[in-house]
């Protein structure tokens, strides 16, 4: 294991949302020692704007700024390693905090849009705020803990700071929803946590300072002295209890409800970052399992579980007519299809799991967002009654047929590059047979994308309704997105295919440099070399410098 | 050795009292035998603490006696004393004969597990190893096999327990802050789920899990 730096960043990270949240949460209890603009909450709607802004905009800094420093001098750390962000959770990091600030911006015009229609009332508007930096700031102390006790309570506490989010309109549906989200995800992670105690327990029984056994570092050093037994049933019991907040089939009961109650910015965000950050902490736990009883186990128990996913999802999510539950569908299945990969193992197997991760949070953020202007224009998620976006508001329309390709896997977006990197390690490492069901369930998914294109973004739209597209500010940040979907479509830039690497090779447990690439993008010679050395396909040819030297 | 018997004798009650929690007539009262569950966990930790010479397990067993036996609870308490739905009675899915028989097979086989760990630290007190797996289950049952969505609580009260309890056992030299982060987590846990429930029943006038339905497919 190598030496951590150590770095004020994590906790500077952590820091900021927090405070905001605190502040916004417990904002009545000294309303009156504050300045006039926060005295009733009518007028102090705009204030609440600001402070959220500033939160999620310091969070996103902060994680460039941690993102650059671990990609120039390795892992940080801080508080005695307790916090720390190596390359694999950076990844992770990242998404918080663009896919944060994207869902960020997009609430002010969505949450301003709730309170005219009278969903929401002036006070909701805090709370949803304060909430929101909480979700935020429980899913960065996920990712950035080191401490595997302190990776069970900050999953647990995503779920706790979300509930009233997805609660937030208060009808019997959302309370329904959050209610099952809540019962389901505690009980879930109490089986996380018994896993976590478990690995806790041996390693203390087994390490000479049991304040080291805590560490995820220090446990993936002694992972071959802990006792496989032990391992293997905590395994299985961390798979169970963070699966189940990652979305895997059969734990994933509550997402549905969830994702399509929740106001659509926080959909984008539970399915965007909050699947994906449990998916890190199962990820963490493979890491020591594989050092312990090698990959066989883990890889045939995720192999398994994902293939249910995909396959389960792919028919659920055809036969769904409201959106966002749909959408919750596809976001099971690409879990799902990411869980496979891991499954498949192989530095490939890896980049790729981490990559579709990547691709998959951007893209379903958008559609989600998009979703919500659906919602904002229609008032309703029900297919059958939304009809011809794209004619009553072409920008939505636009991207939502963009989001609809990118995600059924057609080039030149996101999704199809690293669907074709699953495809490729699936394939190298010689299961076939899964990736052709794998492929098989995905064409349902297609088929029910289209459909929604076909019916939904053009089809006629109805008489009554008013031409005019939402707001600019509810239609800038998924511009963004859309630039994003569309750019890591084309090429899989150099400092994110250096990232996934270092990341990869944390799960490794060792140096691997697999090729993180579009299978179009040309090569200079040394990554074309170690692809080949490494048995990867190699899709793309050598650039013509390369070439003529 | 002596330390030790005491340690699994206590671990015997837990099973009993988790069955009382489970079926308590109303919430409050659930609430009652929860705190009485949590106070002969302090006990055993006591116990284990006399019997291994850990000095951490004696600041748990405080920290414990404050959050599980007093706060909680109280919380509970508080909360659920006010809200009450006539029309589900214990609210239980199961005859109470049948779910006493299914915590003894559950116990049953947590001993044929418990039997099979070689850690050296389990040698003692494998009956209370399996005891602590055994009330992670009954809590899970609880959940499960329970229409009052409040009782529903008391079910995850009981898988936290049931990990502390196994945490403590295997490793008695833990540190402190482990200990703190679980029971902190574990009273949000409840005050969110107590506030949920609440409004729950303040907006829909029920506490029955079969009528929140509206969602499918």
């Amino acid at each position: 294991m190598t030496a951590m730096v150590p770095s004020i960043l994590p906790p500077l990270l952590l820091i900021g949302p927090l405070a905001v949240a605190l502040f916004l949460l417990t904002l009545p209890w000294f309303r009156d020692s504050l300045p006039e603009a926060f005295a009733t909450d009518k007028g102090s709607v705009t204030l609440l704007e600001r402070i959220h802004l500033g939160s999620v905009g310091y969070v996103f800094l902060l994680s460039v700024a941690a993102l650059i420093q671990v990609l120039s001098s390795g892992a940080i750390s801080a508080f005695g390693d307790w916090l720390f962000v190596d390359a694999l959770g950076a990844v992770f990091m990242m998404l918080i905090g663009v896919v944060g600030l994207m869902t960020g911006l997009y609430s002010i015009a969505y949450i301003r849009h709730d309170l005219e229609s009278g969903a929401i009332d002036a006070g909701k508007v805090r709370i949803y705020y304060g909430f929101f930096s909480l979700f935020l700031f429980t899913m960065l102390l996920a990712v950035t803990a080191n401490n595997i006790i302190m990776m069970w309570a900050a999953i647990e506490a995503t779920t706790l700071g979300s509930a009233f989010l997805v609660g937030l309109y208060g009808q019997k549906s959302s309370l329904e929803a959050a209610w099952k989200y809540v019962i389901i995800c505690t009980v879930g992670v109490a089986f996380g946590l018994y896993g976590t105690v478990l690995v806790f327990s041996n390693a203390a029984d087994v390490l000479a300072d049991p304040h080291q056994a805590v560490l995820w570092t220090a446990l993936v050093g002694h992972a071959a002295e802990l006792d496989p037994m032990l391992v293997k049933l905590a395994f299985v019991f961390a798979l169970i209890g963070f699966g189940t907040k990652a979305g895997i089939f059969p734990m994933h009961a509550w997402l549905p409800d969830a994702h399509s109650e929740a106001p659509s910015p926080v959909s984008g965000l539970l399915s965007g970052v909050l699947l994906k950050c449990a998916l890190l902490i199962v990820i963490r736990f493979y890491v020591i399992t594989v050092g312990t009883v090698g990959t066989g186990f883990p890889q045939m128990l995720l192999l398994t579980l994902g293939l249910l996913s995909v396959g389960v999802s792919s028919l659920l999510f055809f036969v769904q007519q409201d959106l966002k539950r749909k959408l919750a569908y596809s976001s099971i299945e690409n879990v799902g299809l990411i869980v496979v990969a891991l499954g498949v193992g192989g530095p490939l197997g890896i980049a790729a799991a981490l990559l579709h991760a990547i691709n998959h949070s951007v893209t379903k953020a958008l559609f989600f967002c998009s979703a919500g202007n659906v919602l904002m224009k229609y008032g309703t998620r029900d297919l059958r009654a939304v009809k011809g976006v794209l004619r009553v508001a072409p920008a939505t329309g636009l991207l939502m047929m963009g989001c609809a390709l990118a995600l059924a896997g057609f080039p030149p977006f996101n999704i199809f590059v690293s669907e074709f990197m699953v495809f490729m390690a699936g394939l190298n490492e010689g299961y076939g047979w899964i990736m052709a069901l794998c492929a098989l369930f995905l064409c349902i998914t297609i088929a029910g994308l289209v459909k929604i294109v076909a019916d939904s973004v053009l089809g006629k739209s109805p008489e009554t309704m008013a031409k005019g597209d939402v707001g600019w500010k509810a239609l800038a940040p998924l511009g963004v997105l859309a630039v994003l979907v569309l750019t890591l479509g084309f090429a899989v830039p150099q400092p994110l295919s250096t990232l996934v690497q270092q990341a990869t090779a944390v799960v490794m447990n060792g140096d691997s440099r697999p090729v993180v690439a579009a299978p179009w993008q040309t090569y200079d010679r040394q990554t074309y070399d170690t692809a080949r050395a490494g048995g990867q396909l190699v899709t793309g040819s050598l650039s013509q410098t390369e070439i003529s030297k | 050795m002596n330390g030790f018997l005491i340690v699994n004798g206590l671990s015997g009650l837990l099973i009993v009292s988790s069955l009382l929690v489970t079926l308590a007539g109303n919430p409050a009262n659930s609430a009652r035998f929860y705190a009485l569950q949590s106070f002969i966990l302090v006990m055993l930790f006591v116990a284990l603490a006399g019997a291994t010479g850990s000095g951490e397990l004696y600041l748990w067993s405080f920290t414990a006696l404050l959050t599980k036996v007093i706060l909680v609870p109280a919380i509970m308490y508080r909360a659920f004393r006010r809200l009450s739905d006539p029309t589900i009675g214990s609210g239980a899915v199961m005859p109470t004969a049948l779910s006493i028989v299914g915590a003894a097979v559950a116990l049953i086989l947590c001993f044929v597990v418990a039997s099979k760990v070689t850690l050296p630290a389990a040698d003692a007190i494998k009956p209370a190893l399996a005891v602590s797996l055994a009330l992670f289950f009954i809590g899970l049952a609880c959940i499960v096999a329970q229409r009052n969505i409040l009782k529903q609580v008391f079910g995850y009260c009981l898988m936290e327990n049931g990990s502390h309890l196994t945490l403590a056992l295997l490793a008695p030299n833990a540190p402190e802050l482990v200990e703190i982060g679980i029971a902190t987590d574990a009273i949000f846990a409840v005050v969110v789920m107590a506030a949920l429930g609440s409004r729950i029943f303040d907006t829909l006038h029920t506490l029955d899990a079969r009528q929140l339905t509206s969602l499918k497919g």
